[in-house]
Formats: C-alpha cells, sequence, structure tokens
C-alpha cells in the first residue's frame, strides 16, 4: 500500500510545473467568464425581447438588463493584465 | 396524450410577455366606469381598448351587445393562440393541456347547439376558436346532424371515449348532462395524466397543486350547487376525480348539509384562502357571492404561485385565469346592462381581487 502511494507521489513530482502556463491560465478565466455571460444573457435577452414586444418602452429597461452580465467578462478580462 | 415535448422551455420570454399582457388587463376603475355606461358607450369604450381589432372586424356582421361578446370571444382566443405559438417545449405542453379547456367548452356548444337543433352557423358563431382543436374539426362537429354524429367526428380526440361511455346514458334518459360531465372530466383527468408525479415544492409540483386546488374548487362549488338546490341528484355523480378536498363518497356525505361542508373546507389546507368566501356564504347566504368569491380566490391562489416561482408554468396559467375573467365580467356588465339590472346587482356578478 506504502509502495503505491510513494510511487504516485514521484509520478506527481515528474511531471513537473503546471500543465497549463500562467497566460494560458488567465486565457481560461476570460473564456470561463465569457460562456458565463453568454448564458446569462441569452435568458435575460429573451425576457427582454418578450417584453419589448409588448410594450417598446421597455426597450431601454431590457437593453440595460441585458448588458448588466457584461460586467461578468469585463471582470475577467482584468486577469489578462495580471498575469 | 402527450402533445409535443421537445427542447427546452422558454419560459424567460412567454413570462416577459404574458406579464405585460396581464397588466394591461382592465382594472377595477375601468369596471367601475363600464358598470355604469350604457350599451352604446360600452361598445364606443370596448373599441378604444384591446378589444378595438375585433369589434371592427366584426361589426359589420354583429351589432349591440352581441358585436361586444363575440368581440370578446374572438379577442380571448387570439391572446391564447398566442401563448402556443410562444411557448416551447414542456411549457407547450402544460398551457395546450390547460387550454383543452377550451376545447371542453366547444364540445359542450356543439353538443347543445346539435341538441337544439341551432343552425350550423348560428353553432359555430359561438365557438371559441383556441385550444387543440383544428378547425376544420370544429366545423365539422358544428355541421353534424346528430349527437351521434359529433360523438363520431370527436372520436380520435380526448374526449372520444368517455363521450362514447356516456352515450348509453344520454340515450336512455334523453338529458345532456351525462355527456356534459363526459367532457368534463375527461378535461380534468388529462391535465393531471399529462403532469406525472413531481416533485413537491418544484415549479411542477406546484402548478399540479394549481391544479388540485382547481378541481377541489369545481367539486365544492358543484356540491354546493346541488346542496342548495335541494334536487335529488347524486353529487357523485358530477365528482371530479384527482382533487384532495373530498373523495367521491365524502362528497356524497357532505353535500346534504351545507354547515358540515362549510366546516369541513375551513379546516382543509384551504382554509385561509377561502375564509372570505366562506364569510361571504355565512353572512349574506347568498351563493353568487360564494362562488364570485371562489373564483376570485384561486385567482388569487395563482398570482401568488406565479410570484413564487417567476420561471414556471403558473404566471402563464395566471393570465389565462385573469383573461377568462376579464372577459367574463365585461359580458356580465353588457348583458346586465342591456337587461337593465341595477349597478349594485351587476357589481355582485363581477370577480375582482
Amino acid at each position: 500500500m506504502l509502495e503505491t502511494t510513494d510511487i504516485a507521489a514521484v509520478a506527481l513530482q515528474d511531471s513537473g510545473g503546471s500543465a497549463v502556463s500562467k497566460e494560458g491560465a488567465a486565457a481560461l478565466a476570460v473564456g470561463l467568464g465569457a460562456l458565463g455571460t453568454g448564458y446569462a444573457q441569452s435568458r435575460i435577452g429573451a425576457a427582454a425581447v418578450g417584453a419589448v414586444a409588448e410594450d417598446d418602452e421597455m426597450f431601454v429597461t431590457g437593453l440595460i438588463f441585458t448588458a448588466l452580465p457584461e460586467t461578468l467578462i469585463i471582470i475577467a478580462f482584468v486577469t489578462i493584465f495580471l498575469v | 396524450m402527450k402533445v409535443r415535448t421537445e427542447g427546452s422551455s422558454n419560459y424567460e420570454y412567454v413570462t416577459a410577455r404574458v406579464r405585460s399582457r396581464k397588466k394591461k388587463l382592465f382594472d377595477e376603475d375601468d369596471y367601475r366606469k363600464l358598470v355604469r355606461m350604457g350599451q352604446g358607450e360600452i361598445a364606443r369604450f370596448m373599441e378604444d381598448t384591446e378589444y378595438g381589432t375585433e369589434m371592427n372586424a366584426l361589426g359589420t356582421r354583429h351589432s349591440g351587445i352581441d358585436l361586444v361578446e363575440y368581440a370578446l370571444a374572438r379577442n380571448l382566443a387570439k391572446h391564447f393562440d398566442d401563448l402556443l405559438t410562444w411557448a416551447e417545449g414542456p411549457l407547450y405542453d402544460y398551457v395546450a393541456n390547460y387550454l383543452r379547456k377550451f376545447d371542453a367548452w366547444n364540445v359542450k356548444t356543439v353538443i347543445r347547439g346539435v341538441y337544439t337543433d341551432a343552425a350550423p352557423e348560428a353553432i359555430e358563431t359561438d365557438l371559441v376558436r383556441t385550444g387543440e382543436f383544428s378547425e376544420r374539426r370544429l366545423d365539422r362537429a358544428a355541421e353534424a346532424g346528430s349527437i351521434e354524429e359529433v360523438t363520431e367526428q370527436l372520436s380520435p380526440t380526448i374526449f372520444g371515449d368517455p363521450l362514447a361511455a356516456a352515450m348509453g346514458d344520454f340515450e336512455s334518459e334523453g338529458v345532456l348532462v351525462p355527456l356534459e360531465n363526459a367532457v368534463d372530466r375527461a378535461y380534468y383527468a388529462h391535465l393531471l395524466d399529462e403532469l406525472g408525479r413531481t416533485v413537491p415544492n418544484s415549479p411542477e409540483g406546484l402548478y399540479g397543486e394549481f391544479l388540485e386546488a382547481e378541481i377541489d374548487f369545481r367539486n365544492l362549488r358543484n356540491a354546493l350547487r346541488i346542496a342548495r338546490s335541494g334536487a335529488d341528484i347524486d353529487p357523485a355523480e358530477y365528482y371530479i376525480e384527482g382533487g384532495q378536498l373530498f373523495d367521491r363518497e365524502e362528497l356524497r356525505q357532505v353535500a346534504t348539509n351545507v354547515d358540515e361542508l362549510v366546516e369541513r373546507v375551513r379546516a382543509s389546507i384551504y382554509g385561509a384562502e377561502l375564509s372570505r368566501a366562506l364569510e361571504e356564504l355565512e353572512a349574506a347566504d347568498s351563493l353568487i357571492r360564494f362562488e364570485r368569491a371562489l373564483e376570485a380566490a384561486l385567482l388569487e391562489y395563482s398570482s401568488k404561485l406565479s410570484n413564487r416561482y417567476p420561471l414556471s408554468v403558473c404566471p402563464v396559467i395566471s393570465y389565462i385565469l385573469a383573461k377568462e375573467r376579464e372577459v367574463r365580467n365585461v359580458r356580465a356588465i353588457a348583458r346586465g346592462r342591456e337587461a337593465g339590472l341595477p349597478v349594485e346587482e351587476i357589481e355582485e356578478e363581477l370577480v375582482m381581487t
């Protein structure tokens, strides 16, 4: 039992460093943030279009709410400058 | 009977539109104005509202209060058809199932029309063209010469088998009641079938609860009507399966005694929601008021559900109910004014929340 864990530990040390470079990790962060934004916006956008279809005055409000999740990706974008 | 289930529901889009439309319905002020208007004024008022398109389209064929009534029915059908065009996935199933209410309504209209030998055109003007039936099926059913032909036309639908089963009773007794009960039961039975077993407190679970409440309220109303009329009818015959307030036997027992019925409802889970309705019943001793209060309670319950679960079918159902009430209220006002009823009496007929 002990032997196998030892071997595993050695094997893990061998691979060394991280699989993804710093820049790569930052890019992943931005990408995942973009996915989240897209998901949120798709649902809010659907509701906003529905509201606008019924009442034109909802256009500005709808636009603001649709754009709100944009903050997610903007903040994720900051990681690019931090690495 | 499944309608269609593909992809996911677009709750966001549909609820946004539905909420917006619900807000545009008549409010108490509008009703207060309408109740005090003359017949001509009502027609003119309606032309400036939501119903303007229908009023103008039908203006050449009908006039006066008939025009208002047909415009209301057509507008209702238009709005509910819109719901079906918007909805996708499971949401479509729920809405389509619920809107079968109008199929049931149409079937009853056709049966009554054919029974009284009304002209097909006269029956067709009274149909509400929404729900699952196609235009052609409705037209064909309306043109049928006898009740047998109507049941035959409807055999591929959910009403086919129950109607065929009730035909024997109809033929031996010569009254429409067995057929109409069969239609109602078929509608409610399928409503719950479709939903199947649900997780409590999930959106679907709450929808199921709402449907149960609707069935319970309907059973309650039927029981009270029978108890009040004093007629020698077995209330169990009118019993609709699926509610949780009574079972068939219990309904038979309580329907003979109004006080017991009231006590029973007060102690049930609907006690809080129906307290106003029960007070009306005890204080005014008026069945009409109780029924209106019952409807108002259901309406309020549906609004409450739609706030608890915004992204579910509940807002849509709540809108359907509210729109139905509006149409019924306006109709009551228009007909009431036509008959020259006093304002107070018409107001009693209205359902307001």
